[in-house]
């Protein structure tokens, strides 16, 4: 792994990263650069697919994630890979979520560089919009006591704020963010890139490994936390009364990065039955609720998506009933995903653990 | 519970093996509790756990996955399959409190019709001592 030292530049790391980014487009190695910019009026900021380097206007610490930039790589590979090299800047939620997608083979790993961010972290699409703060949101998210008053309840309790499976990763954790941020790349692709940039080399690992050690044990502290205070969201009745508000509009699953049938189950003709049958479903039980089939959607969704969750939180992010939906998916990820010994986005050669078996193993299933 | 509590049970079994074997039980005039509602199925690995989710939410006090013995499956390997896919959905239903003992795999081939039968009174005799399915009378699920 080579590690540089990307000088600040007008005291902004935003502005630091755009210039670094605008280099190597115009280096001519990349043809076309996917990275948050903000919109005109400020008041949200998407992934912009920019290849002409004087509309790149990136700021890839505002703290929004209104789509996942996996599920938009996923979108531009669908009809097959990239002809000329792409450089993806993802957080590493994002980052995590593109592997999985690349080994479910829904986003096309080819001519696709990754750059991942350390995340400090992404507030509501609303708060972000409407920011009740006194400075502004990328101000605030650097701003450790400020920031975790407006921050998502998902990213307080991050699955791992630092990306881990990335040719280049844009470092803040550990730098001295008066001097410069911290730059790596960690495959022959990243090292190629960066090798025209002619960077300092950085210098301070200690306080590097230091720092991306605390900001993990933070945020695994507060995961651990968060699954206790929600422990009583169990049995029958207490699911139910967590779902109470779910008006089954499927947001969820639509935001979801993983979730990528192109024909959902749920939103097909089967449960579509004729007026007969609905009677006889209300005569089964005396009475049932309309829309029907909202905690067997979630359920089944469980089933179907936890083992590659990344706990991004864009679920919650997308409910219209403002359901903590975090509060549940992360216990049963953690458990699900403990029980397969798998941990998702943590290597592109781990298989998925529903595509392969051992003749060996969980015995106490199927027999006494 | 109530003496007389007789237990709903949903079996999706497979139809190169359990089924067949809930058949030779039945030609053979082998008694077991009739409280088993039979789907076939082509293989237990094609049960989704929608199947399963849904049996449940509607008040089956137990749900039977029956599947060919480990190595003998007509498709090669979907009972493999199908026993990761049991041990995520029981995972789940352990993690939200929804009693995945109510959910059971079993291996029955063709020629087992006794231990169709005998596995048959086992789930009913379990399932009364757990006793209805509380999901039942829930008309809000």
């Amino acid at each position: 792994m080579e590690e540089y030292l990307l000088p600040l530049i007008d005291g902004n790391a935003s502005r630091t990263v755009n210039k670094m980014l605008k280099s190597l487009l115009k280096s001519g190695k990349v043809s076309a650069v996917l990275a948050l910019q903000e919109t005109p009026s400020g008041r949200s900021a998407f992934s912009a697919m920019v290849s002409d380097p004087g509309k790149l206007d990136t700021n890839v610490f505002a703290p929004t994630l209104p789509v996942s930039t996996a599920t938009m790589v996923s979108r531009i590979t669908k009809h097959g890979g990239a002809k000329s090299p792409v450089l993806v800047v993802l957080r590493s939620c994002e980052n995590r979520a593109l592997t999985e997608l690349f080994k479910l083979k829904q986003a096309n790993p080819v001519n696709i560089i990754m750059a991942g961010v350390d995340c400090p972290g992404t507030f509501d699409i609303n708060t972000y919009s409407n920011f009740p703060g006194d400075g502004t949101p990328t101000e605030t998210v650097f701003d450790e006591k400020e920031k975790g008053k407006y921050m998502r309840s998902a990213c307080l309790s991050c699955k791992d704020p630092v990306p881990s499976r990335v040719d280049i990763t844009i470092g803040i954790f550990g730098a001295d963010l008066k001097k410069g941020l911290y730059i790596s790349a960690s495959t022959e692709t990243g090292k190629e890139l960066l090798a025209d940039l002619k960077l300092g080399k950085f210098k301070d690992q200690k306080a590097r490994e230091k720092a991306v050690k605390e900001v993990r044990e933070r945020s695994d502290a507060a995961r651990e936390k968060q699954i206790r205070d929600h422990s009583d969201i169990k049995g029958v009745d207490g699911i139910a009364r967590f779902f109470d508000t779910c008006i089954n509009c499927h947001n969820c699953m639509n935001a979801c990065p993983i979730c990528y049938c192109k024909e959902c189950l749920f939103d097909s003709a089967v449960f579509d039955l004729e007026a007969g049958k609905y009677i006889n479903k209300a005569k089964s039980k005396g009475a049932f609720k309309t829309p029907t089939d909202s905690i067997l959607f979630h359920i089944t969704r469980f089933n179907h998506m936890i083992l590659s969750c990344v706990q991004c939180g864009l679920c919650e992010q997308a409910c219209p009933s403002n359901i903590p939906l975090m509060d549940i998916i992360i216990p049963i990820a953690e458990n699900a995903q403990k029980e397969f010994e798998y941990l998702p986005g943590r290597d592109l050669e781990e298989q998925l653990p529903m595509i392969f078996y051992r003749e060996e193993e969980f015995e106490d299933v199927g027999e006494r | 519970m109530s003496e007389d509590f007789e237990p709903k049970i949903v079996g999706f079994l497979c139809n190169w093996c359990s089924y067949a074997g809930a058949d030779l039980a039945g030609t053979s005039r082998i008694q077991y509790p009739p409280n088993i509602r039979v789907i076939r199925v082509m293989c237990s690995g094609a049960v989704d756990s929608v199947y399963i989710n849904r049996a449940l939410l509607e008040g089956a006090d137990a749900v039977l996955i029956g599947g060919c013995h480990l190595g003998d499956c007509h498709y090669l390997n979907g009972n493999y399959k199908a026993r990761r896919r049991m041990v995520l959905l029981k995972n789940i239903l352990q993690t939200l409190g929804m009693e995945p003992e109510r959910v059971w795999v079993r291996w029955i081939s063709a020629s087992e019709g006794q231990k169709f039968a005998d596995t048959v009174k086992e789930i009913v005799d379990e399932t009364k001592k757990l006793g209805p399915n509380p999901m039942r009378d829930r008309w809000n699920l």
